[in-house]
């Protein structure tokens, strides 16, 4: 978006029009997508993939695909709530605010590093999952997560191997 | 005239005393009683429950009332925090308006918008254990 403006406040009307319809310069990344889940008799709540690896800049974005429930996805940051930092520091929090079924919520992180995330309704049900941004240096304390969280959420490690860790709830 | 009068006001008294003691058997269920999803963010309609009403004054507990497609009362269900039941907390007294009991369930739930809690569903159902299809989907 950017760089689009510049383009057209630099090369006027022309080169405006130009780029109208020409696909971007650099191909776009697929997104990807994670679904919030729930069993049927709302027993069971997770992330699908809990852990996913994400070039910096692509969209990610968040389905409820639950029709029993509402999720939230909602950064580890003082900002939301007062809870413990789980993101690069600098990177800018987030929180979709409660996803009704069929509704998602789109976001691109551009500051590589792990970023852990809950949902408000389910934080205590163990409901947090892990996103890694480009390749981060270094690994997280599990000291500030939740106890259902520490037991689920995959390494760093793993999920750079991987590139995206479901779990079987 | 004045017996009359008497006698129209005394009629109206008795018009009036089935709509205190309201029945709860169709949706809305009245009173103090509001639809859930209009209180939190959640579906209208739950799969496994139907549509949910409780008086907000009452939660988490309950009873909240729950109505099948056709508003008619399927359950009602109590909801009981994990944590309360470890605690040993004591629910007394709690309303139980819904009518002939079939059968009971308690089952386990993560959580949800207005009751995040992890906790249990007891559920009175005022229908067959066949006639829970009304509200499954
Ligand atoms: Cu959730």
């Amino acid at each position: 978006m950017l760089a689009r403006r510049t383009l057209l406040r630099a090369g006027g009307w022309a080169a405006g029009l130009a780029l109208i319809g020409l696909p971007a310069a650099a191909p776009a990344a697929a997104v990807v997508e994670i679904r919030m889940r729930g069993n049927a008799d709302g027993s069971k709540v997770w992330f699908d993939p809990i852990g996913v690896l994400v070039e910096p800049g692509q969209t990610i974005r968040w389905i409820n695909i639950d029709p029993g429930n509402a999720h939230t996805s909602t950064a580890y940051h003082p900002a939301n709530a007062g809870h413990p930092l789980r993101i690069p520091e600098g990177a800018a929090p987030w929180n979709s605010d409660y996803l009704l079924p069929e509704q998602s919520f789109e976001l691109s992180l551009t500051t590589a590093g792990v970023y852990d995330y809950f949902c408000i309704p389910h934080e205590e049900a163990g409901m947090a999952g892990r996103l890694v941004v480009g390749r981060p240096q270094g690994s997280l304390s599990a000291a500030t997560l939740p106890e259902p969280a520490r037991r689920l959420l995959p390494s760093p490690e793993e999920i750079v191997r991987r590139k995206a860790v479901r779990a079987t709830p | 005239m004045l017996i009359r009068t008497i006698l129209i006001a005394g009629a109206f008294a008795l018009a009036v005393v089935p709509a205190q003691a309201q029945s709860v058997d169709k949706a809305p269920p009245g009173g103090a009683y509001k639809k859930v999803s209009e209180l939190v963010k959640l579906p209208d309609f739950l799969p496994g429950m139907g549509t949910l009403y409780v008086d907000p004054k009452t939660l988490p507990a309950g009873p909240f009332l729950a109505y099948d497609h056709d508003g008619r009362l399927a359950s009602t269900i109590y909801m009981i925090p994990v944590e309360d039941i470890q605690g040993q907390k004591t629910f007394d007294n709690l309303k139980a308006a819904g009518g002939n009991v079939d059968h009971v369930d308690m089952y386990y739930n993560a959580g949800h918008p207005g009751v995040e809690k992890p906790h249990y569903h007891i559920v009175l159902w005022h229908v067959s254990k066949a006639d829970e299809a009304r509200v499954a989907k």
